[in-house]
């Protein structure tokens, strides 16, 4: 099995190839907003990295967002493209799981974030659990202060992972028992999500590439003028 | 044996469409997806509305475009996309889904200037017509008025230094409740009104420029001051100034430029008022009318995939790492 992993919700955008042996390349860029540019590329180069031929990709997986939304639709147009393209299913990852992965080995509450812009951020909550993390909570949208009111309010020891606690590392750095992870992972990596996806090709969780849809957590804003138009006649 | 198949893609403003054209300009299939339900509601365009359904749209219209064409991947030559100009987020998703379908199928990509193939949309049903022409593009987001003196060059000779006409209509319509978009329906009400009120025809004897806002708030006071009116008289005399302004311009210009042919183009051009008038001034003139059918003048993929192949042969392909330009302009 060979699985292309596409990943593109966040200021990075980037792709791997692997499979049952694991990662065999993969590659990143995160300067400029040049998602659309350089993801056709990335994924040439990384199959001629991994001397594999396009018709040997079994899957193609991909960052569902939550995550910035023009990023977001140039990383799921394209591996829908792909997978249609070829013929095979898909399989759709949360950025959200690919952040909380790499701390999967602390024991403490595992805090995923991603800078949404306009003052607030995506985050979910996660446990490890034997081989992995669980999310224990919903997928949702806050400003930073209320996410560190209510780290405080449940005063479980916490670790703070992406890109949102990083941007606002200031309301985060003094309360008690959070700490933050390594800025390094503070992208979802490509890598990322051919091994998650990995293990769901393995639990045979696909879909076909029309029911992919990108998680965006926020209504457009003329709809949500609308709905408070609405609410207030 | 069908040869120099192009597949079409169009995602530049609010149609999610896809098309297989030949070298020959045979339309296989054209394939549109219109979200103009969706936007209704709000009197206009919304670009993350559009984005949000072009993402959902984009693989089911390719792939039925394909079906309808009754052609393979392995039968496709060109995957042309839209690149511009349009709104960013939207156009992204096409050149994203052409890029990604050139590269899996091995087969070239090439990016298409939306107003080029407006351009072209008159050569899909008369692949024969002789140049010099005069084009006269109009829709929602332009009003430009074209020579084309042989294929793939062109001159512009004026355009809108404010609203566009489809702009003009739709804000003409919203004051006048009559809803979105307000072409179709201020041209449907025209029918039965009478040209009886004089709006300006601003700068009707200037140039080949063209200002579409002060007809705009002419036709808005008048109703202020005048709230009797019937709404079909108003439509009537606001199109009747329309269609004189545009028609009389490209007339002008292909008198001017010793044009073979009078062509309109864009959604604008499935007005019934214009495209009588464009036959009419053709038959005094000695002209070459083309006024293409309803379906070609609104955004469609046939248009883009017949501009990508005859681009493709001149130029040759896009590069792979090529993405959008929202403020492209016609060279
Ligand atoms: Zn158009």
């Amino acid at each position: 099995m060979i699985i292309l992993g596409i990943e593109s919700a966040t200021a990075q955008v980037g792709c791997a190839i692997g499979g049952h042996e694991g990662v065999l390349a993969s590659i990143h860029s995160a300067r400029g907003r040049r998602h659309a540019e350089n993801l056709t590329p990335q994924i040439e180069f990384v199959l001629k990295q991994a001397r594999i031929n396009m018709n040997e990709i079994s899957v193609v997986a991909v960052d569902v967002g939550p995550g910035l939304y023009t990023g977001l639709r140039v990383g799921v147009a394209t591996a829908v493209s792909v997978a249609f393209g070829l013929g095979v299913p898909m399989i759709g990852v949360s950025s959200l799981d690919l952040l909380a992965y790499p701390v999967r080995h602390c024991s403490k509450l595992i805090v995923a974030t991603i800078d949404a812009r306009r003052g607030e951020i995506f985050h979910a909550d996660y446990r490890q659990v034997p081989g992995g993390v669980q999310r224990v909570s919903e997928p949702s949208v806050s400003t930073p202060d209320d996410l560190a009111a209510e780290l405080q309010a449940h005063g479980n020891e916490a670790i703070l992972v992406g890109d949102g606690a990083v941007r606002y590392a200031d309301t985060f750095t003094n309360l008690r028992g959070v700490e933050a992870a390594e800025p390094s992972i503070a992208f979802p990596s490509a890598a990322s999500i051919v091994q998650l996806a990995h293990a769901k090709a393995l639990r045979e969780e696909f879909v076909v590439p029309t029911e992919l849809e990108p998680v965006y957590l926020r209504k457009p804003d003329a709809v949500e003028i609308e709905n408070q138009k609405r609410r207030l006649l | 044996m069908k040869s120099g198949l192009t597949l079409g893609i169009e995602t530049s403003c609010d149609e999610t469409a896809a098309s297989v054209v030949t070298s020959e300009n045979v339309v296989l299939s054209s394939v549109v997806s219109s979200q103009v339900d969706l936007h209704a509601r709000y009197g206009g365009v919304v670009p993350e509305v559009a984005s949000r359904a072009h993402v959902s749209l984009i693989n089911p219209v390719i792939a039925q475009a394909l079906v309808e064409a009754g052609v393979e991947p392995k039968d496709i030559d060109l995957v042309a996309a839209t690149n511009g100009p349009g709104l960013v987020g939207s156009l992204l998703i096409g050149v994203s889904a052409a890029k990604a379908l050139s590269l899996v199928w091995g087969k070239p990509y090439i990016g298409v200037n939306h107003l080029e193939a407006h351009l072209y949309s008159c050569f899909l049903e008369e692949p024969d017509l002789e140049l010099p022409l005069i084009v006269l593009l109009v829709s929602g987001g332009h009003t430009i008025l074209v020579q084309m003196e042989e294929h793939l060059r062109y001159s512009i000779l004026g355009q809108t230094l404010d609203d566009a006409v489809g702009e003009a209509y739709d804000k003409v319509a919203r004051y006048l409740g009559l809803g979105y978009p307000g072409g179709p329906v201020i041209d449907h009400l025209a029918e039965t009104g009478s040209n009886n009120i004089e709006f300006p025809r601003p700068m009707i004897n200037q140039g080949y420029d063209f200002s579409f806002s002060g007809l705009k708030t002419a036709v808005i006071n008048y109703v202020r001051q005048n709230p009797e009116t019937p709404a079909e008289d108003v439509a009537a005399s606001f199109q009747e100034a329309v269609v004189e302004v545009l028609t009389s311009k490209a007339r002008k210009a292909a008198a001017e430029t010793g044009a073979k042919g009078l062509c309109i183009g864009g959604g604008v051009a499935a007005n019934s008022r214009l495209r009588e008038e464009i036959f009419d001034i053709c038959l005094e003139d000695g002209l070459h009318p083309f006024v293409p059918s309803r379906a070609y003048c609104t955004d469609n993929a046939a248009m883009v995939a017949a501009t990508g192949w005859r681009r493709f042969l001149q130029d040759g392909p896009s590069l792979l790492d090529s993405g959008a330009n929202p403020n492209l302009k016609l060279s």
